[in-house]
């Protein structure tokens, strides 16, 4: 019972629910003060993702007519709890050891795609030919990010694996202890590539540009979102807040989960650092540099550069 | 203050912006776009965003003398907008007609059609004075919501 009741605080309050979205949506704040910024601009304020979360939730929902009405309602939520899922089992080197200790890179890997999926859904459900532009696109996608993302996963879990002797290790627990241990894979050199494969995947399942092809504003006016409007469309952004989290903490736990002391609070701050250096190498650097790309362009670009980096890594991890 | 009242002062400080073409000539277009791109305008430190999708919108910027083969899409799209919502009749030409004036394919001026809370007059009219006619329409949002601005 008490184990349940501790599940559900770890979902709700920290690392999952409160604590991930405040961290995600400060990080928003960060994000789009930091590329302003480097645009020369003075940028929205830090609350910013906030306050657009507060305006939503005062303006009137429209629902579509010709939408298939459940599948559109139940879209960002489904997005929205997938991820609050998911952000339970990030762990914080030196303050909390996730969720659940056996095979969750697996799971996390299952979980990853929900809102892309909870996206698709909503295009579709929302019967506008923008959406469906939108579906294909986000599928697409899907596709080309997540081959990668597999082949990362394996390279850490075969590494770790072969040292302890149990072939591949998916035990996120288990990753983040053996590295406290040896020592960050980050710096280790046969890793690199798949450190660099996971910095271009980040981009891609984050939706900035150049990736933010599925929801591009100018030319298919944000594709699935377009019907959403008012609380759902928060909720899709409460999501997007929660999936940077995700995607950031899991690329910490991966590669760099040092911590610094004994103390909870130095290593959370850490923490949270590690994960902004992360976000503005491989998002708001690259977002505020690049311009679009064509959905054939993003999925060669996936299929060869970050695919193959993963996969040298992967053969290298191997043949070691 | 009550938590409804508090969402409603804080939701005017994300005015999101949608732009509606009715026909004119894109140099008020262009001093729209100077007004987000050009750093040292920068409507972005207002909170506003331009978004793609009428959903999405909260204050409707208007350009052009509305000619009559775009008047019925004009107002589809602005029957789209979810309330509650602003209108800013950004140049002369949606307030007068502007050149156009009395010309055999104009419909305008606007507010026969559309109920317009803001007007910014110019040819085009300068990227200060579109960002002061935000901030003007942002204190009308707040007298829509029941507050006084």
């Amino acid at each position: 019972m008490s184990d349940i009741l501790l599940a559900v605080v770890h979902m709700c309050i920290f690392p999952g629910g409160v604590f991930a979205l405040a961290v995600g949506m400060l990080f928003k704040g960060i994000d789009r003060r930091v590329e302003a910024r480097l645009q020369r601009r003075v940028g929205p304020p830090l609350v910013q993702p906030w306050l657009d979360v507060a305006k939503l939730l005062t303006k009137e929902t429209l629902i579509p007519r010709t939408a298939c009405k459940s599948a559109f309602l139940l879209a960002p939520v489904v997005g929205f709890t997938g991820m609050a899922v998911c952000a339970a089992f990030i762990p914080v080197p030196g303050v909390f050891q996730g969720l659940f200790n056996m095979g969750d890179l697996l799971v996390l890997f299952y979980l990853l795609p929900i809102p892309a999926i909870a996206m698709m859904l909503g295009g579709s459900a929302s019967s506008s030919p923008f959406g469906a532009v939108g579906f294909s696109r986000e599928m697409l996608m899907m596709l080309a990010y997540e081959t990668p993302l597999l082949m990362v996963l394996l390279a850490v879990a075969m590494l770790v694996g072969k040292s302890v002797g149990t072939g591949a290790e998916f035990s996120l627990l288990n990753v983040v202890g053996w590295q406290l241990e040896n020592g960050s894979i980050g710096f280790n050199p046969v890793m690199i590539p798949a450190f660099v494969a996971y910095l271009m995947f980040l981009p891609g399942t984050l939706g900035v540009a150049p990736f933010d092809i599925p929801e591009a504003e100018t030319e298919i006016i944000e594709g699935p979102l377009l019907e959403y409007g008012g609380p759902l469309l928060a909720l899709f952004q409460i999501g997007t807040a929660l999936k940077s989290f995700v995607v950031l903490g899991l690329g910490v736990a991966l590669f760099f989960p040092g911590t610094i002391g004994d103390f909870w609070l130095f290593n959370l701050v850490w923490f949270c650092l590690k994960c902004l250096l992360l976000m503005l190498l491989a998002v708001t650097f690259v977002k505020s540099a690049t311009a679009r790309f064509r959905i054939e362009q993003a999925f060669r670009f996936y299929v060869t550069v970050p695919t193959v980096l993963a996969l040298i890594s992967l053969v290298l991890v191997w043949a070691m | 203050m009550s938590m409804d009242t508090w969402l409603k002062k804080m939701s005017v400080r994300s005015p999101w912006l949608f732009r509606i073409n009715a026909g004119s000539c894109n140099g008020c277009d262009v001093e729209l776009a100077t007004t987000a791109c050009i750093p040292r305008y920068d409507v972005e430190r207002l909170g506003c965003k331009y978004c793609g999708s009428p959903r999405h919108a909260d204050i409707v910027l208007i350009t052009g003398p509305l000619t009559a083969r775009v008047r019925d899409r004009v107002l589809t799209v602005w029957n789209e907008i979810p309330e509650p919502k602003v209108t800013v009749a950004v140049g002369i030409c949606p307030i007068s007609g502007g050149v156009f004036r009395e010309g055999y394919s104009i419909e305008g001026p606007i507010d026969r059609y559309i109920p317009v809370d803001v007007n910014v007059p110019g040819c085009p009219p300068r990227p200060q004075a579109i960002l002061e006619g935000v901030v003007l329409a942002r204190s009308i949002w707040l007298k829509k919501l029941g507050l006084e601005g």
